[in-house]
């Protein structure tokens, strides 16, 4: 097939119907910007029909995909018969265009509003937004999701079992919701840039810059929830460069909203903001092009395949980087800001500290990520591990918490006496001085982890002393910063606790008998089949110290599908660490009787319940004669030397295998010491390899055994309500901040215009 | 302390971090390295290969999973000994990466993190060829 018979019709042309609105609603801004009123109706019509078109596309992928459409591709490879309906639509996003096509529409819903909020600076803020979803809209158009087979197959291939999980019906949605928040800061930087008029563009951004900020927050948070709970990752961050690419514009954009704080109350700042706004969104494509390029591919759990889109995201990239650079590089120097005439113990100078780590943190995690590609114009690609990342952000952490634990009581220009400074924040610090005792008595003895956990801690108490006044004083909505900080300061603990001082051990348990290890007692009850949609999996329970009971049920279960062994962890939750089970090994044990097959290569040892076997050479006697031999339709004898190991007493063994040239082959077992025998069943005398069965061992029923890796992980409750707390404090911090724009658009309404 | 002085402080400051994450990105950097290299390396590499057929094997007196990686181009195999959890679709993968170094005393590479790459499948890569 070729042409347009080859694409899903009603999803392919809303896609191109897309483009065509695009362009006419950036044919409508160019008039408006060139003055022409009336290309404000005409531009506005046209994106909400793009939005039209999009929501379309977006709704007959959803159809395809809720009605097992397989003539379509892309529902052909990410969907099946087998699925639950949840996941049918969560194959939407399972695969690259598909991702796309989501960030794709959050990006055009996420217009609408942008169209009225953009105030006088409309033409330009979404004239380029609009630029930056016509370079994924053209992706798709190229990628088309819409693609169809030939014809229909019975079924789908299914979603990748890794993604069959109740998360991915929500971790990948918010995600772009995130990812298509960045290009609105980048937007309204990038028209105050172009247009030369600058007075504006903080006071606007700044609700998206912190919606951004949130919802990516929100996204990773839910992420993190994922590997912990239940990909068996053993934890909620591995560093990862598709954890990365997500981590990397929250960086970014922390740094901005800071600053951008700073440019409303300070007026400084003003040079770097239009920098870091660039730098969100031009992080996100960078991160796109990190994972769908394929670039990673050897370098990340998650595993990528290039689909010939590298062209497109390195050219997107491009474009848009030329376009900042261009406007940065030209317009940046007219724009007056002013300098820091701060004191160094005063707001504005911790502001600035606190943005400039937040930038420095993300930049050394780009570079870490970027290790792959950075090394490979040297020597061989090589890539940096975790160490990197946790060492490299450590003193950074550390600075940060510093500046936390002292920045409520800070006044902006700096007026307060050290003294007097000290006598605010010596409540706060006492608090932090208990939690670094609670820290002693626990076994913490890292001079430079001490002192982590006295300035988060001391950062804790003391923005929360600030938001409970403020937020008496003022409404909640003053104090949405200081809260956050509150949540920086028990995420700071949560992470120090729950990585520096996490203690794993492993175990293997035969069933119906307990084993002690550590202050539990653990008993491997039963392994229990699947019923309905629970999947496979082990009882066991625990009994902790006190006496208190747990049983716990860690899932070891073999998709269908795929044959891929899946592991989920069992997790019990506790106020001052989880108890964390995951799966190792299962072995079912074995029948009385006790018989096995071997393949063994020259040298190579074997087991059999308690039986070794190693096998040394063949053993074919006087070459030459054999040769003859079977040349004359003789017999041949081969034998194969074995060395038998049995309680501790080793033995050579010779089974035996005969075989003429007209095929017909004969074995001749050999007996085992201590009972049972083993005979050659087929050999390969090219490739020196052999293939033995062993019967009659007199092996007992082997009991089933289920290994375990046991890690209690101290505090980790203490990451997500960290992070919970940081996304409370953001909530209010929007309300306050949408507040403020509010007035400055009822003060510009009252305004007679010029 | 002057303005100009809390500048130098800054700029020092910075400098000093940029030399102390240089040093860290060089030292944590994990080559990829052939299986001839990987057992003469000294340092912490990274190998890929697939996984040889029945090599698996789970110790439960130490606790390690036991495997051969093979490169499908020299035909070499490398065994390694891994401590942490099993990657889900291990069995099923097409190619392994193992982040580890050489022991050269039990003769086999420790393992201290396992890359899996499933089958392209997943990915949308497959030729298709149905009926």
């Amino acid at each position: 097939m070729s042409g347009l018979a080859s694409y899903y019709l009603p999803g392919a042309v809303a896609l191109w119907c897309a483009v065509a609105f695009a362009l006419a609603s950036l044919w409508g801004y160019a008039d408006l910007a060139r003055g022409d009123a009336s290309g404000r109706a005409f531009a506005r019509r046209a994106y909400r029909f793009y939005v039209l078109a999009v929501v379309l596309a977006s709704y007959v992928m959803l159809l395809a995909l809720a009605r097992r459409d397989f003539r379509i591709d892309y529902v052909f490879q990410y969907s099946g018969l087998d699925l639950p309906f949840r996941y049918q639509l969560a194959a939407f996003w399972a695969g690259q265009k598909g991702s796309f096509l989501i960030w794709l529409l959050w990006g055009a819903l996420l217009g609408l509003p942008l169209l009225k909020a953009s105030g006088k600076q409309e033409a330009p803020v979404v004239g380029i937004y609009t630029l930056a979803q016509l370079g994924i809209l053209f992706i798709l158009v190229r990628e088309n999701p819409f693609l169809m087979l030939d014809r229909a197959p019975a079924d789908g291939q299914g979603l990748n079992p890794l993604l069959q999980d109740n998360w991915m019906v929500i971790h990948p949605p918010i995600m772009f919701v995130g990812y298509a928040l960045a290009a609105v800061p980048f937007a309204f930087a990038m028209a105050a840039l172009l247009t030369r008029d600058t007075s504006q563009w903080a006071a606007r951004a700044f609700p998206w810059a912190l919606s951004g900020f949130l919802v990516l927050g929100l996204a990773i948070l839910l992420g993190g929830y994922w590997a912990y709970k239940t990909l068996g990752w053993g934890g909620y961050w591995g560093w990862d460069p598709v954890e990365n690419a997500s981590l990397i514009p929250w960086l970014f954009g922390t740094a901005l909203v800071h600053g951008l704080y700073l440019e409303r109350t300070r007026q400084r700042f003003r040079r770097i903001n239009f920098v870091l706004a660039a730098l969100v969104f031009l992080s996100v494509l960078y991160g796109t092009f990190l994972t769908r390029s394929g670039v990673l591919a050897d370098f990340s759990v998650h595993s990528f395949v290039d689909l010939g889109i590298s062209g497109w995201l390195i050219a997107l990239m491009a474009a848009f980087l030329a376009l900042s650079a261009w406007l940065l590089t030209t317009r940046l120097r007219s724009i007056e800001t002013r300098p820091n005439e701060d004191p160094p113990l005063s707001r504005g100078t911790f502001l600035m500290l606190s943005a400039t780590t937040l930038l420095v943190s993300a930049v050394v995690v780009t570079i870490g990520t970027s290790s792959p590609i950075l090394t490979r114009f040297r020597d061989q690609p090589a890539q940096v591990g975790p160490d990197f990342y946790n060492r490299v952000n450590f003193p950074l952490a550390l600075l940060a918490a510093f500046l936390l634990a002292l920045v409520p009581y800070l006044t902006w220009r700096g007026e307060t006496p050290p003294r007097q400074l000290l006598r605010k924040i010596a409540p706060g610090l006492a608090v932090g001085v208990v939690a670094l005792g609670v820290a002693l008595a626990l076994g913490v003895h890292a001079p430079l982890d001490l002192l982590f956990v006295l300035l988060a801690a001391t950062a804790l108490a003391n923005n929360l002393h600030k938001f409970v006044e403020k937020s008496r004083a003022g409404g909640l909505a003053t104090g949405g910063g200081y809260l956050a900080h509150v949540g920086v300061g028990i995420l700071f603990l949560g992470i120090l606790a729950s990585s520096a001082y996490d203690a794993s051990v492993k175990v293997t348990l035969e069933q119906g008998k307990a084993v002690q290890t550590g202050d539990l007692t653990l008993t491997f009850q039963r392994f229990l089949g699947r019923t309905g949609e629970l999947k496979e999996r082990a009882e066991v329970e625990v009994v902790r110290a006190d006496g208190s009971t747990w049983m716990a049920y860690p899932k070891i279960f073999v998709n269908d599908r795929t044959r891929q062994l899946m592991i989920n962890p069992a997790i019990r939750s506790g106020v001052f660490s989880d108890l964390y089970l995951s799966p190792l090994e299962y072995d079912p044990g074995g029948t009385p009787g006790g018989g096995a097959q071997l393949q063994l290569a020259k040298g190579d040892e074997g087991r059999v319940g308690d039986v070794a076997v190693r096998f040394v050479d063949f053993d074919l006697g006087d070459r030459g004669a054999a040769l003859a031999k079977m040349a004359a339709g003789e017999m041949v004898t081969i034998l194969a030397h074995l060395e038998v190991t049995r309680d501790g007493v080793t033995e050579s063994v010779s089974p035996a295998y005969r075989f003429s040239q007209g095929g017909r082959a004969e074995m001749v077992p050999a007996a085992i010491p201590g009972g049972g025998r083993v005979a050659v069943t087929r050999l390969n005398a090219a490739a020196g390899e052999v293939e033995l069965a062993l019967d009659g061992l007199g092996l007992a029923a082997a009991p089933a055994r289920l290994s375990l890796d046991i890690t209690r992980k101290p505090l980790v409750q203490l990451v997500w309500w960290g992070i919970y707390v940081v996304m409370m404090g953001g909530i209010l911090a929007t309300i306050g901040r949408v507040r403020q724009l509010r007035t400055l658009d009822a003060i510009a309404a009252r305004t007679p215009a010029p | 302390m002057t303005r100009r002085a809390w500048t130098v402080v800054g700029i020092l400051l910075l400098v000093g971090f940029a030399g102390f994450a240089f040093a860290t990105f060089r030292t944590t950097l994990t080559p990829y390295v052939s299986f001839a290299e990987a057992r003469a390396a000294s340092r912490v590499v990274q190998v890929a290969g697939a996984l040889e057929k029945q090599s698996t094997r789970y110790d439960t007196e130490a606790e390690a999973l036991y495997f051969a990686l093979l490169d499908a181009e020299t035909g070499a195999t490398l065994p390694v000994r891994y401590h942490g959890l099993r990657p889900a679709n291990f069995e099923d993968a097409i190619s392994i990466v193992a982040i580890g170094s050489w022991d050269a005393g039990a003769q086999e590479f420790r393992a201290e993190k396992l890359l899996v790459k499933c089958p392209s499948k997943y990915q949308g890569a497959e030729v298709k060829t149905y009926s």
